[in-house]
């Protein structure tokens, strides 16, 4: 088994790894924004604004795995 | 070493294949010619050299006939992921350009700028008209353009209030704008995001990292400024600690236009490389016709560009007015305290 073989067998795996945190933390975020979201439902507006800016936050994390994967790829190491 | 060379027509493969058989003959099949290499040593130089000519003579060769195999070579080199091909990439196909290294080399460094340059273009001949001639009782461009600048300055007065509001109102709209017509070009056929280049998202995050460090020297000076940066100590204790504090405080301002370009970069990258690949499942569907149609794949995740993008230009406008935000000086919370 050789390091490229290895390298695209383990990015994908990081990758899974990243995408579980990321649907984690953003389950937590967007239950919070909508029991808020119950409880005062004139100011639903401005939750969701801040809800999206959240979840564009923690969904940074798992693009910046999934981009390495691709400089990878243009470099010739995967 | 005895090499000798048959080129023979066979119509079976389409497939271009390496095989390196035993006792030092290779054997490489490409496309409609299948060519023998006997010989004792079979040395990796052979083989390298003749591989040379084998994809000299595909690229070519116009027999080339899958359709699929046509839209990967239009559009994208052997170690970038599949893209939609844009008019620039059309032209570079022209043997004229093709053929000379320079020309391609400034073309490739130019597609950014001249998409960006579309944008601005646009949007300044939208604000030209619409304001030329304004009245009090505005017609319908001239509402367009006020209900978009009243909404940006509603949203950045809610942060930064009203007289730092006003001041960098036209920093922030702007940067909005541009973003959000950027990243929805790539959806318009023969046109492609500049955003999804990191040329263009890192000099948009450098330049809002400048922009804030310079207003926080200005409105600090500098002596506040390097307070700032060593987590504000007043007592004692935060004064022993401001060293450590101050490389921690610097590394995570750098970390802000990292974090912003790539933020955007992969976002945007990945729904155009999103669209490409399922517009390359829908070409290779119909590959039996040999024509250059498709069944259009990729139409519902359009819809999901256009939400992106969207999303991704409110995320780095918002983040540019909370750093400009951090930097100001907020006194009035101090007093009141």
């Amino acid at each position: 088994m050789d390091a490229k073989t290895l390298a695209a067998f383990a990015y994908p795996i990081g990758l899974g790894i990243a995408a579980l945190g990321s649907a984690f933390g953003l389950g937590k975020a967007i239950s919070a924004a909508m029991e808020s979201m119950g409880r005062q439902p004139e100011a639903i507006g401005k939750i969701q604004t801040g809800m999206i800016i959240g979840c564009a936050f923690i969904e940074a994390l798992t693009i910046y795995a999934l981009i390495s994967i691709f400089i990878l790829k243009v470099v010739g190491v995967i | 070493m005895n090499t000798e060379l048959s080129v023979k027509e066979n119509n079976e493969n389409k497939m271009s294949d390496l095989q390196v058989m035993q006792g030092g003959e290779v054997k490489i099949i490409e496309g409609e010619k299948i060519i023998e290499i006997k010989g004792k040593e079979a040395t990796g130089l052979d083989v390298s050299k003749n591989f040379e000519k084998i994809a000299i003579d595909s690229a070519s060769n116009p027999s080339k006939s899958s359709p699929s195999e046509k839209l990967e070579h239009k559009g994208e080199e052997e170690t970038e992921a599949p893209e939609i091909p844009n008019w620039i990439t059309l032209v570079k196909q022209y043997p004229a350009i093709k053929n000379s290294p320079k020309t391609l080399e400034i073309i490739h460094l130019a597609e950014g700028p001249i998409f960006s340059f579309t944008v601005v273009i646009f949007l300044s001949i939208i604000v030209i008209i619409g304001t030329r001639k304004a009245k009090m009782i505005p017609g319908r461009l001239q509402t367009l353009i006020e209900i978009i600048v009243e909404k940006f300055y509603k949203m950045v007065c809610d942060i930064l209030g009203q007289k730092n509001g006003r001041r960098f109102l036209p920093y922030i709209g702007t940067l909005f704008l541009f973003i959000f017509f950027n990243n929805i070009l790539g959806i318009i056929p023969f046109m492609k995001s500049s955003t999804s280049l990191i040329q263009t998202t890192g000099a948009l995050a450098i330049l809002t990292f400048l922009y804030v460090q310079f207003i926080g020297i200005k409105e600090n000076g500098i002596f506040g400024y390097l307070h700032h940066m060593a987590g504000s100590p007043n007592d004692t204790i935060t004064w022993l600690i401001a060293p450590l504090m101050f490389p921690l405080h610097v590394i995570g301002e750098l970390a802000k236009p990292l974090s912003l370009s790539l933020r955007l970069f992969g976002n945007i990258m990945g729904e155009d490389i999103l669209l490409g690949v399922f517009v390359f499942f829908g070409v290779a569907m119909l590959g039996f016709t040999h024509l250059p149609i498709g069944i259009p794949l990729q139409f519902p995740f359009i819809f999901l560009a256009l939400l992106t993008s969207t999303i991704q230009a409110l995320v780095f406008t918002l983040l540019s007015t909370i750093y400009f935000l951090l930097v100001l000086p907020h006194d009035e919370e101090h007093h009141k305290e």
